[in-house]
């Protein structure tokens, strides 16, 4: 009797605080942004020094985490994440056309890529990969929904033939998947392909080319289930969107995140590994484009390394730095928790919350460039053979376009914090047990966080050697 | 610290929505410990009043009148703790806020 009466207080309590929360994220959100405005605005005169503002941010997640510790009924947290509905299933007719379209774009992108303009800006190819997939459409999986199952082109052209059903080695699980991720970003860190249309040309018609020949080996289903980075990457993302299909795949509407507590999701170390991919190479992108890189790479080829040996070992030791920190994580939620659960177990449930964290980060990072160059994708898309030659850039966008990309870091953060939050509940029987158990993983969210803003207010600088 | 084997214990909350291999929560208990073991999924604890909560969380249904009276002490007994954290939760971002107020009035 008792019982139900506090539960019901408590959700009343939990309703309140989650306001708060909201309304704090919103007030440090605006003075971020009026921070990362006024940098954007006056070009590095910051009239709030770097460590504060890092710090500010670092302690607005870390804040977070003591405003959702206040919300424990369990009913109440489960209630927030089971919220939705259905939607109706896209109709044959819809999804044939997404084929369709998917492959035209494919098609037009190589051939433009190869017989085009060779200025970067001025193919269309560059400008399709680039800003309207890799900015836009990737934003649109964690915002909207994930459709790219339904529109992937090198599943539409390996789908129509034979396959050989070799079996999918079990054991290798994920892990081509993790290479493929890295092996990715890697080719875009080093090479031109962000630049050359005919190099990114060649790269997508190699990337069909191991598509299909993958697919007619192992069938479709199990090389882009398993093996293909890309389409992994936008599964992940697809749980981050508000969009997405559940257990029986049935189409549901939910709350931001609020998929990602989901069991099924991150089921192997093999997966932890990709999750943690997925947000180390976002970072290490921006990473390369700052001058303390500049510097370092500099220092480091003075002394005598080789220029892409100092890209390699440092990329892989960033991978290794940031697996490690959730390792390290994990093991604390394991000892404050007090836990028999093992730490992989609990690494696989709290992985899928630094999806949201990734997502944040890849908005921030992509924001400008979408805005800045849409006005050149049009005009290009207009006559793609022989486009204008000097295609038109949105001049400068506004001052607050960096206060937003701020305010995305945080907001993926706040809900990382949060989905942990509802993971630990759901693992752990004790309610200070699940907050003890958080203690980890939203240091590592702290220290991702302030990472993460530094790269963002950091001005871009060519990366040396490229 | 050596580790039994993991074992796959179900701690899935109603019959229909059985864990799978892949999903099913995987503990391990460091050799010599004595767990608490749920009589019902056989997940083990480390202390019995996670035990008591865990089952009244998820096998409410199948407990016995004492069990359930032993479930709502321990979570009451859990409630007092839980303000003490409050407390010191809500210290923490008193703290927080006043640091970083502070912080910007001298530095900013």
């Amino acid at each position: 009797m008792s019982f139900r009466r506090r539960t019901r207080r408590l959700r009343l309590v939990g309703g309140l605080l989650l306001l708060v929360a909201a309304a704090l994220a919103a007030v440090s959100g605006t003075a971020l942004a009026h921070t990362g405005g006024l940098r954007g605005a006056s070009s590095g005169a910051l009239d709030v020094p770097t460590w504060l503002f890092l710090t500010t941010g670092g302690g607005v997640v870390g804040a977070s985490f003591l405003l959702a510790s206040f919300v424990t009924d369990r009913a109440y947290i489960s209630s927030i994440h089971d919220w939705g509905g259905t939607l109706p299933a896209p109709g044959r007719a819809a999804r044939a056309a997404a084929r369709l379209g998917g492959l035209a774009l494919l098609l037009v992108t190589v051939y433009v890529g190869f017989v085009g303009p060779v200025t970067g800006i001025r193919n269309l190819a560059i400008l399709v990969v680039w800003v309207v997939w890799w900015g836009a459409y990737v934003a649109s999986t964690y915002l909207v929904a994930n459709t790219w199952p339904a529109l992937n082109p090198f599943r539409t052209l390996a789908e129509p033939l034979p396959s050989l059903d070799l079996e999918y080695p079990a054991r290798f699980g994920a892990w081509p998947s993790v290479v493929g991720l890295l092996a990715l970003i890697w080719i875009e860190i080093v090479t031109p392909i962000a630049d050359d249309p005919r190099a990114l040309a060649a790269l997508i018609v190699a990337y069909a080319a191991v598509s299909v020949v993958g697919s007619v080996a192992f069938g479709t289903d199990a090389w882009f289930s398993n093996v293909d980075p890309v389409s992994r990457a936008f599964r992940y993302y697809g749980q981050v969107a508000p969009i997405g299909r559940d257990e029986s795949g049935t189409l549901r509407f939910r709350l931001p995140g609020a998929a990602l507590t989901d069991s099924r999701l991150v089921t192997g170390r093999d997966e932890v590994a990709f999750v943690v991919a997925l947000l180390f190479v976002t970072t290490f992108d921006g990473f390369v484009g700052t001058e303390p890189w500049s510097a370092f790479a500099r220092t480091a080829v003075g002394l005598g390394a080789p220029p892409l040996a100092v890209y390699l070992v440092s990329y892989l030791a960033g991978f290794g730095l940031f697996y490690g920190a959730y390792v390290w994580a994990v093991r604390a939620a394991r000892s404050y928790g007090e836990t028999y659960l093992t730490a992989d177990y609990l690494a696989r449930r709290f992985a899928p919350s630094l999806l949201a964290i990734a997502a944040g980060y890849h908005l921030a990072h992509n924001l400008t460039s979408v805005l800045t160059l849409f006005p050149t994708v049009v005009s290009v898309a207009a006559a793609p053979l022989s486009p204008p030659q000097n295609p038109p850039v949105l001049a400068s966008v506004p001052g607050w376009t960096s206060g937003l990309e701020m305010a995305f870091v945080i907001v993926g953060h706040l809900v990382a914090v949060w989905v942990a939050h509802a993971t630990a509940y759901e693992l752990f029987p004790g309610r200070l047990q699940a907050i003890r158990s958080q203690y980890g993983v939203t240091l590592a969210m702290v220290l991702y966080t302030m990472v993460s803003l530094w790269i963002v207010t950091e001005p871009f600088v060519e990366p040396p050697f490229l | 610290m050596t580790e039994a084997t993991p074992t796959a214990t179900d701690q899935s909350r109603t019959p229909n929505e059985a864990a799978t291999a892949a999903t099913a929560a995987e503990t391990a208990v460091p050799e010599g410990e004595q767990p608490h073991e749920c009589p019902h999924c056989g997940r083990p604890f480390k202390r019995e009043r996670y035990l008591v909560l865990h089952r009244g969380i998820d096998h409410y249904e199948s407990l016995t009148e004492a069990e359930r009276e032993a479930f709502f002490e321990t979570y009451d007994a859990e409630a007092a703790d839980i303000r003490r954290f409050r407390i010191l939760a809500l210290g923490a971002l008193v703290l927080i806020y006043f640091g970083f107020l502070f912080a910007y009035a001298v530095f900013a």
